[in-house]
C-alpha cells in the first residue's frame, strides 16, 4: 500500500504532469466560464491534445479540466444569470438573485469552496468505492458483465429529463454506431457500405467532439449572443466561508452524497445531480420560502453536489467500462488508448496508476480554491471575449483535433456528421447523452451478449443462474419497465380521482 | 429544427428496420449459432419498435418542455433578430466548414483553409471584419503553433507553408 502511494508519487511529480495539469486547470476554467462551453465539451477538446502526453500526463488534463469547468460555470451564473455549464444551470438563478443583493463574493466563494469540498469528497468515495468492487467484480463472467451493461444503459434513459422512449432510441443509435467496422464477433466488414475508412469502425472520440462540440457551435448560429458581463470589482471571496460550512454542514454532506450516487449511475452527471440536489435542498431547508430570493443554501448543497460526482462518475468507468457520465465517456477513451484498459484487473496490475489518478483529483480540487479565486477576479476580462471569436477557434480545433486521432481526414468527416447528428437529436428531445453511453459501451455490450449467448448455447437459463447476475437481471428488467409502470400509474390515477369525486 | 415526432419516429422505425435487415445478411460464424448478424438484429428491432412509440406519442407526456434551456431566459427580451426561410440552414454551416476542410486543407494548406473558416464563422456570428479579418490572420498560425509544432501533428502546408 505505502509501496504503491510512494509509485503513485513518483509518477505524479514529473514536470509533464505538473505543467499538463496546471495549463488543463486554466484551460478548464476558461471553457467552463464561457457560457455555452460545457465542461464535456472542454473534455472532448483535450482529448487529441493527450495523445501526446504520457498516459498519468494524459488523465491528469482530463481530471484537472473537467474539475475546473465544472466550478467556473457558476461564475457567469452568479454574475449574468447564464450558466457557464449545465451543471450550474439549476442554481444560476438563485446565485444571479445573490448577486443582485450584493453578495456575489458570498455566492461565488461558495461555488469554489464547496465544488472543492464536493470534488474532494467524490475522491474518497472513488478510493473507498472502487476496490471492494473490483474485488467481486472479478469474479464476474459474461452474463454479469451483460446485465451490467444493460443496467447502465438503463439507467441513462430513466435519468435522462425527456422521454424514456426517446431516450432508449438514442441509446439504440449509439448502439448501432458502435456495429459499424470488422470488429465484430465473426470478423466481417458490418454496415461499412465498402468504403474502407469505416472498417475500423466509428471511433467514439469524433463522434463525441462532433456531438458536443460542432453541435454548440451550430447552436450558437441561431441564438443570439449573451449579454457581456459588467465589470465589478470583488471584496473577499472566501470570506464568510466556513461560517457557512458549519452551519449547512449537513446539507453540504447530503449535496456530497447525492452527487457521488448520482454520479456512480452511468449516463447521469454532474448537471443531475444539481437538478436532483438543489430541489432536495429546498424540499428538506428550515426556510424553503427563502429559495429563489437570493439564499446560500441550495448553492452549498447543489455545489458539493456536481462536484462530487465528477469524481465518484470514474467508479463504474474505471472498473468496468461503464461510464458514469459524459465526461467519464471521454475518459474511457482515453484510458483505452492508453493502454489502461478499464476493468477490474486494473486496481490490482496497476496500482500505482489507480493512486496516482486519486491523488490528481485531490490535487486539482485542492488547486481549485487559489486559481477559482483568480479566475473569478479576471472572470470580468475573459467574458468580454465575443463569441464571433471563440467559436471559429473551436471550430479549428474540432478540425485539427479530429484529424490528428488518426492522421486520417475521415475523423474531419465524423465531427462534422455526427455535430448535425447531435444537433438535429438535441433539437427534437432526443438525449445526446444517452447515445453517446451506447457508441462507448456498444462494442463491450455485444462482447458480453454474444459470449454469453454463445456459452448458453441457446438456452436463457445460464443469464439468470448465477446470484449477482439474478440480482443485475431483477435490476436492468426493473429499470426497463420503471417507466412503463409510471406511465400506467399516471394513466390510472385521474380515473381514480375522476372516479371519487362523482361518488 | 423541431421535426414532428411523427417524422423523427418513421424515420427511426425505417433505420431501425434497414439494420435489422442489413444484419440479418451479414454471414453467420461456420459452426456456430450466433454470429455477427444477431445484435444488429436485436438493435434494429429495439429501434423500430422504439420508432413506432414514438411516433404513436407514447412516454410523450415525460418531456419537459423547454424547462431544460433555462439560458434564454434573460435574453427573451432581446429583440429576435430576422428570420427569414434560410435562417435556420445557418445552423449547418459549421458542419459544412469542417467539409471544405477535408476537401481543401490537402490542397490549399493548413494555414489558407483555416484562415477561411474562421473569417467564415466570425462573420457569420456577427463580427465585423475588423475583427474577424485579424482573427483570421492570427489564429491559424497559433493552432498551427500549439498542433503542428509542439503536437508534430502533420498538418498540410499546401500552397503557404508555415515559418517554421
Amino acid at each position: 500500500m505505502l509501496k504503491t502511494l510512494i509509485e503513485a508519487f513518483a509518477l505524479i511529480s514529473t514536470w509533464e504532469v505538473i505543467i499538463a495539469m496546471f495549463a488543463a486547470s486554466v484551460y478548464g476554467l476558461v471553457i467552463g466560464s464561457l457560457p455555452g462551453l460545457s465542461a464535456t465539451m472542454a473534455t472532448a477538446l483535450l482529448v487529441p491534445v493527450t495523445f501526446y502526453l504520457s498516459p498519468i500526463a494524459a488523465i491528469a488534463t482530463i481530471v484537472a479540466a473537467s474539475s475546473m469547468a465544472i466550478f467556473s460555470g457558476d461564475i457567469p451564473g452568479a454574475l449574468l444569470r447564464i450558466p457557464g455549464t449545465p451543471a450550474s444551470a439549476a442554481y444560476a438563478d438563485e446565485a444571479y438573485a445573490m448577486t443582485r443583493k450584493g453578495q456575489a463574493e458570498l455566492a461565488l466563494g461558495a461555488g469554489v469552496w464547496f465544488s472543492a469540498v464536493g470534488g474532494i469528497a467524490g475522491v474518497l468515495s472513488l478510493m473507498i468505492l472502487a476496490p471492494p468492487l473490483a474485488e467481486i467484480a472479478l469474479s464476474f463472467s459474461t452474463f454479469e458483465y451483460f446485465w451490467l451493461a444493460l443496467l447502465g444503459l438503463m439507467c441513462a434513459t430513466l435519468v435522462a429529463r425527456s422521454s424514456p422512449v426517446k431516450a432508449i432510441a438514442g441509446m439504440f443509435i449509439g448502439l448501432l454506431v458502435s456495429c459499424v467496422g470488422i470488429e465484430n464477433p465473426g470478423g466481417v466488414p458490418r454496415f461499412t457500405f465498402g468504403l474502407t475508412d469505416l472498417f475500423g469502425g466509428i471511433e467514439p472520440i469524433p463522434a463525441l467532439v462532433g456531438v458536443f462540440a460542432v453541435a454548440q457551435v451550430m447552436r450558437a448560429m441561431l441564438t443570439p449572443e449573451p449579454p457581456p458581463l459588467p465589470r465589478r470589482k470583488f471584496g473577499s471571496i472566501m470570506a464568510g466561508q466556513w461560517k457557512l460550512t458549519k452551519k449547512y454542514h449537513w446539507q453540504m454532506t447530503r449535496g456530497n452524497i447525492v452527487g457521488i450516487i448520482i454520479g456512480v449511475l452511468p449516463g447521469a452527471g454532474a448537471d443531475m445531480a444539481a437538478w436532483v440536489s438543489y430541489a432536495m435542498s429546498k424540499r428538506f431547508s428550515k426556510e424553503p420560502e427563502k429559495f429563489g430570493t437570493g439564499h446560500v443554501e441550495g448553492l452549498v448543497e447543489a455545489g458539493a453536489s456536481n462536484n462530487a460526482s465528477i469524481a465518484s462518475g470514474w467508479v463504474p468507468s474505471l472498473l468496468f467500462g461503464i461510464p458514469g457520465d459524459t465526461i467519464a465517456a471521454i475518459a474511457i477513451g482515453v484510458l483505452y488508448m492508453k493502454g489502461l484498459n478499464p476493468g477490474p484487473t486494473l486496481f490490482t496490475e496497476k496500482a500505482s496508476s489507480m493512486y496516482a489518478i486519486y491523488l490528481m483529483f485531490i490535487i486539482a480540487n485542492i488547486l481549485m480554491i487559489p486559481l477559482g479565486i483568480a479566475m473569478i477576479r479576471v472572470a470580468a476580462y475573459i467574458l468580454l471575449a465575443p463569441r464571433s471569436t471563440v467559436m471559429p477557434i473551436i471550430m479549428l480545433c474540432c478540425a485539427v483535433g479530429s484529424f490528428a486521432i488518426g492522421n486520417n481526414m475521415f475523423g474531419v468527416v465524423t465531427v462534422a456528421a455526427f455535430g448535425v447528428i447531435g444537433y438535429v437529436m438535441e433539437a427534437n428531445g432526443y438525449p445526446v447523452a444517452a447515445m453517446v453511453l451506447g457508441i462507448v459501451m456498444g462494442t463491450m455490450v455485444e462482447q458480453a451478449f454474444v459470449t454469453s449467448l454463445i456459452k448458453s448455447d441457446g438456452s436463457i437459463l445460464p443469464f439468470f443462474e448465477r446470484p449477482v447476475a439474478a440480482i443485475l437481471a431483477a435490476m436492468a428488467i426493473g429499470a426497463l419497465l420503471w417507466p412503463v409502470m409510471v406511465w400506467v400509474w399516471r394513466k390510472l390515477k385521474p380515473v381514480q380521482t375522476a372516479a371519487a369525486t362523482s361518488r | 429544427m423541431r421535426l414532428p415526432d411523427s417524422v423523427t419516429g418513421s424515420f427511426l422505425v425505417v433505420l431501425g428496420a434497414a439494420a435489422a435487415y442489413g444484419g440479418w445478411l451479414l454471414p453467420p460464424v461456420p459452426g456456430q449459432p450466433v454470429g455477427p448478424n444477431v445484435f444488429p438484429l436485436v438493435i434494429g428491432s429495439g429501434l423500430a419498435l422504439c420508432g413506432l412509440a414514438i411516433v404513436f406519442g407514447i412516454g410523450h407526456s415525460f418531456e419537459e418542455e423547454e424547462e431544460l434551456i433555462p439560458l434564454e431566459d434573460g435574453q427573451a427580451a432581446a429583440p429576435s433578430p430576422p428570420q427569414g426561410k434560410l435562417y435556420g440552414l445557418r445552423a449547418l454551416l459549421p458542419p459544412a466548414l469542417l467539409l471544405f476542410y477535408v476537401v481543401a486543407a490537402d490542397r490549399l494548406g493548413f494555414i489558407i483553409t483555416a484562415a477561411l473558416m474562421v473569417y467564415v464563422t466570425s462573420t457569420a456570428l456577427g463580427a465585423k471584419w475588423k475583427l474577424a479579418l485579424p482573427l483570421a490572420a492570427l489564429s491559424p498560425f497559433a493552432i498551427h503553433l500549439i498542433f503542428g509544432k509542439l503536437l508534430r501533428v502533420p498538418l498540410p502546408a499546401g500552397l503557404l507553408p508555415t515559418p517554421w
